[in-house]
C-alpha cells in the first residue's frame, strides 16, 4: 500500500473514532438547548425545533448551582494544590533521598492503594465529627488531599531525570532544596501537569465524602447537586444537559491549559491519558 | 451537746441532699426555652418545598421550637448519610425516608406505638394497609408519610390506533393484559408492550396477587417463601413477558423513558409521576389499575417518619411537627401536589380532594389502589432482599437462570443474610 493511501486510512480510523469520541458531547450540548417535547421524540432530533435558552436560567432556579458549584471550585483547587505539593515532596523522598526504613515505608504507603475508599469512609467520618469538621471546608478538603497514586506517578517522572544531574548540583553545594526547585520540578513540568490534572479531575467528580460530610447547601459540591437535579427534574433531561455542559468547563479549560504538558508526558511514557 | 450537734448536722445535711436531688431533676424536667432540632428528609423538588414550607407554616406559630431542614437526596443516599450519622452519635432528630423503621426497630425502640395514642392525632384515621408499611417486625416504630403505589400508565394514542379504549375496558387480569399489549403491538410496530422501573417493586406485588407474602415472620425470624410454587409461577409469567417480546430484557433504568418517547405502551412506576408527567408529552397519558392473578394487590412505596432522638423535649418537638403535617387539611394538601397517597381515609372524604379525584383519571387510579394495597413485615435485611431479587430477575430475564433456580438462589442468599 502506497504511504498516501496509508496515511488515508489511517486518517479514516482515526477520523471515526474521533467522531464516536465527541458525539456524546456534541449530543449533549444540543440537548441543553432542547426543549422537553424534543428530548422525548422518535426517531432523536439532532438539532432543537427552537433553540430554548431558558434551560440554563431552570438549572440555577431548581438548585443553588451557583454555590454548588464555588464550593467545587474551592475544595477541588485546594485539594489539588495541597495533594500535588504534598506528592512532590514525597516523591522527591523517596527517588532521591536515603534513609532509615524508606523500603518500609515506600511499601506501606504502597499498599495504602489496595484499600478501597469505602473502607475508611465511617472512621473517616468519625475522625472528622470529632474535630467538629462536618459542614467545613477543612472536613471537606483535607481527607482527601493524600493520595498515593498522584506521589508514585510523580515519582515515576522524577525517576527519569538523569542521576548526573542531582550529583553535579550537589557538588556545586546545593541542598535538598534548590536541588528540588532548581533542577527536579523545572525537568518534571509535563508530569506534575498530567498529575495535577489527573488530581482536578478526581477531586471535581468526587461525591461520596461530600455527601457524607455536607449536610448544609452552604458547602454541598457540585456531583451533589447535580444528583439532586436529577431527582427534582427527572424527565427534564434538557435541563440536566444544560447543568452539565456547565459542569464539564472547568476541567476543558484545565486540559487547554495543560495541553501541551499532557501530551509531552505521554509521548514521554507512552502512558494513557 | 456534741452528739446534739452531730445529729442536727446529719439531718441538715441529708435534707441537704434531698433538695439538691430534688431540684436537680426538677432542672433535668424543665422544659428549655428553646428546642433545636435537626430534620432531614429526602423529599425532593416541589414536594419537598411544599414539606418545608409546611413546617416553616408550624415553625411561624411555635417560636419555642427551631428546627434546621436538610434535603439529603435519594433514598439511598439518605439511608447512607443517616447511617454514618448514627454511628458517630451525630443522628439528626426527626427523618423522612424509605425504610427509616429500622433504625429504631432495631434499636428495640417503639416509642412510636406510645405516641400514637395522643387525642389530638387520630391513629385510626390511618389507612389500615399503610400504617402495615410502617411497621418493624410487625410494630410500629416510624409513620407513613409520602406513600405510592405503582401505577400502570399507558399511551392513549398507541391504545387508539389498536382500537381500544382502555378507560371503559382496561384489563383486569394479566392474561388480559398481555392480549391488550399484543393487540396494541401489532397496530403500531416497533413498540414495546410493558416496562417497569422498578422491576423488584412490581415482582412484589405480583407475588401477594398469587398468594405469595414474600418472607413469613414468626416473631423476629423471617423466613423467605418467595421460592414456594406460587413464586416460581410468577417467575415463570415474568420471563413469558419477556419471551413474547412484550417487555424489553433488562432494560428497566430506560422504561420511563422510553415511555416518554412514545415507543412503550404501557409502563409501571410511580404514581408520584402524577403530579410530574401530564403535559410533558406529545400524546395524552392515561392510567389503569394493576392487572393480577388470583386476587388484586399492589405493594406500597415510598418514605416513612421516624423520630430518632431519645430527647424528651426533641422528640415532643418532632411529633408536635408530625401531628401538624400528618393532620387531615395538611395531608390532602401535600398529597394532591405531591402525587403521593393520602395516607389518612378523611382525606379522602374532603370535597376539594374528591372534585381532584373525579377530574383526574391518573389520581382517580392511584387512590381507587389504595383499597387492596399492602406491606410484608418490614426486617433490617430487606435492602438485601431486593438486592437479590434485582439479580434474580435479571437472570430470569436473560434466561441465565430459570425462574425457580433463580428464586432458589436468591432465598439461599437471604438466608445466609439473616
Amino acid at each position: 500500500m502506497s504511504k498516501k493511501r496509508y496515511n488515508w486510512v489511517v486518517f479514516a480510523v482515526l477520523a471515526v473514532g474521533a467522531v464516536t469520541m465527541i458525539f456524546p458531547f456534541v449530543w449533549m450540548i444540543l440537548s441543553s438547548f432542547k426543549t422537553v417535547r424534543d428530548v422525548y421524540t422518535y426517531p432523536p432530533k439532532w438539532l432543537p425545533s427552537e433553540w430554548n435558552f431558558n434551560n440554563y436560567a431552570s438549572v440555577f432556579s431548581l438548585i443553588p448551582f451557583g454555590r454548588y458549584y464555588l464550593n467545587s471550585i474551592i475544595t477541588s483547587v485546594a485539594q489539588t494544590v495541597i495533594q500535588i505539593a504534598l506528592s512532590v515532596f514525597g516523591a522527591y523522598c523517596i527517588t532521591f533521598l536515603s534513609f532509615p526504613g524508606k523500603k518500609f515505608l515506600t511499601t506501606l504507603i504502597r499498599s495504602t492503594m489496595f484499600v478501597p475508599m469505602v473502607v475508611t469512609l465511617v472512621p473517616m467520618y468519625l475522625i472528622v465529627s470529632k474535630l467538629h469538621g462536618i459542614d467545613t471546608y477543612a472536613g471537606i478538603i483535607l481527607p482527601q488531599v493524600l493520595s498515593a497514586f498522584t506521589l508514585f506517578l510523580v515519582a515515576s517522572f522524577f525517576a527519569s531525570i538523569p542521576k548526573d544531574l542531582i550529583d553535579s548540583a550537589r557538588i556545586d553545594g546545593c541542598g535538598y532544596f534548590t536541588i528540588m526547585g532548581k533542577i527536579v520540578i523545572p525537568n518534571a513540568k509535563s508530569s506534575i501537569a498530567t498529575a495535577t490534572l489527573f488530581a482536578f479531575l478526581g477531586h471535581w467528580k468526587s461525591y461520596t465524602w461530600p455527601l457524607i460530610i455536607t449536610n448544609k447547601d452552604k458547602f454541598r459540591t457540585l456531583p451533589i447537586g447535580m444528583k439532586y437535579l436529577v431527582q427534582e427534574s427527572s424527565s427534564e433531561y434538557q435541563v440536566m444537559m444544560a447543568a452539565a455542559v456547565m459542569a464539564i468547563l472547568p476541567v476543558l479549560i484545565l486540559f487547554v491549559i495543560f495541553e501541551k504538558q499532557l501530551v509531552k508526558s505521554v509521548t514521554l511514557t507512552g502512558m494513557k491519558a | 451537746m456534741k452528739k446534739a450537734f452531730l445529729v442536727i448536722m446529719v439531718v441538715l445535711f441529708a435534707s441537704a441532699m434531698v433538695f439538691a436531688t430534688g431540684a436537680a431533676e426538677a432542672q433535668q424536667e424543665a422544659r428549655p426555652d428553646v428546642v433545636n432540632i435537626r430534620i432531614w428528609y429526602s423529599i425532593g423538588g416541589a414536594s419537598g418545598q411544599f414539606f418545608e414550607q409546611q413546617v416553616n407554616t408550624f415553625l411561624a406559630s411555635h417560636p419555642e421550637i427551631k428546627a434546621e431542614l436538610t434535603y439529603t437526596g435519594s433514598y439511598a443516599d439518605s439511608n447512607t448519610k443517616i447511617a454514618a450519622a448514627r454511628l458517630a452519635g451525630d443522628a439528626p432528630d426527626l427523618i423522612i425516608v424509605s425504610a427509616s423503621q429500622i433504625y429504631p426497630g432495631e434499636d428495640g425502640n417503639y416509642e412510636m406505638e406510645e405516641l400514637v395514642k395522643d387525642k389530638d392525632f387520630d391513629f385510626g384515621d390511618l389507612q389500615p394497609g399503610i400504617v402495615e408499611y410502617a411497621k418493624y417486625n410487625g410494630r410500629l416504630t416510624s409513620l407513613p408519610f409520602s406513600i405510592s403505589t405503582q401505577v400502570f400508565y399507558y399511551n392513549k394514542d398507541l391504545a387508539k390506533k389498536a382500537g381500544l379504549d382502555l378507560e371503559k375496558n382496561p384489563p383486569k387480569t394479566w392474561d388480559q393484559f398481555v392480549e391488550v399489549c399484543q393487540k396494541i403491538q401489532a397496530a403500531n410496530p416497533g413498540v414495546w408492550g410493558f416496562d417497569t422501573s422498578d422491576g423488584v417493586w412490581l415482582f412484589k406485588s405480583m407475588l401477594k396477587q398469587n398468594g405469595n407474602q414474600v418472607v413469613e415472620a414468626k416473631g423476629e425470624d423471617i423466613t423467605p417463601i418467595f421460592d414456594n410454587a406460587a413464586g416460581v409461577k410468577v417467575g415463570e409469567f415474568w420471563k413469558s413477558l419477556v419471551d413474547k417480546g412484550i417487555m424489553p430484557a433488562q432494560q428497566h433504568d430506560n422504561a420511563e423513558k422510553k415511555f416518554l418517547a412514545g415507543t412503550l405502551a404501557f409502563v409501571a412506576a410511580t404514581s408520584n409521576r402524577i403530579a410530574k408527567w401530564p403535559g410533558s408529552t406529545e400524546f395524552e397519558i392515561g392510567a389503569i389499575e394493576m392487572p393480577y392473578f388470583v386476587e388484586p394487590a399492589v405493594f406500597l412505596g415510598g418514605s416513612t417518619a421516624t423520630i430518632l432522638t431519645q430527647d424528651k423535649w426533641k422528640s415532643d418537638a418532632c411529633w408536635q411537627i408530625l401531628k401538624y403535617v400528618l393532620a387531615t387539611d395538611n395531608q390532602a394538601e401535600y398529597s394532591l401536589v405531591s402525587g403521593y397517597l393520602p395516607i389518612r381515609k378523611s382525606v379522602l372524604q374532603k370535597a376539594d380532594v374528591k372534585a381532584y379525584i373525579n377530574d383526574s383519571e391518573l389520581y382517580r387510579v392511584a387512590t381507587d389502589q389504595l383499597s387492596y394495597a399492602w406491606a410484608y413485615t418490614h426486617f433490617g435485611a430487606m435492602g438485601s432482599m431486593d438486592t437479590f431479587f434485582w439479580y434474580a430477575l435479571d437472570d430470569i430475564e436473560s434466561g441465565k437462570m430459570t425462574p425457580e433456580a433463580a428464586l432458589k438462589n436468591a432465598s439461599k442468599q437471604l438466608i445466609a443474610e439473616l
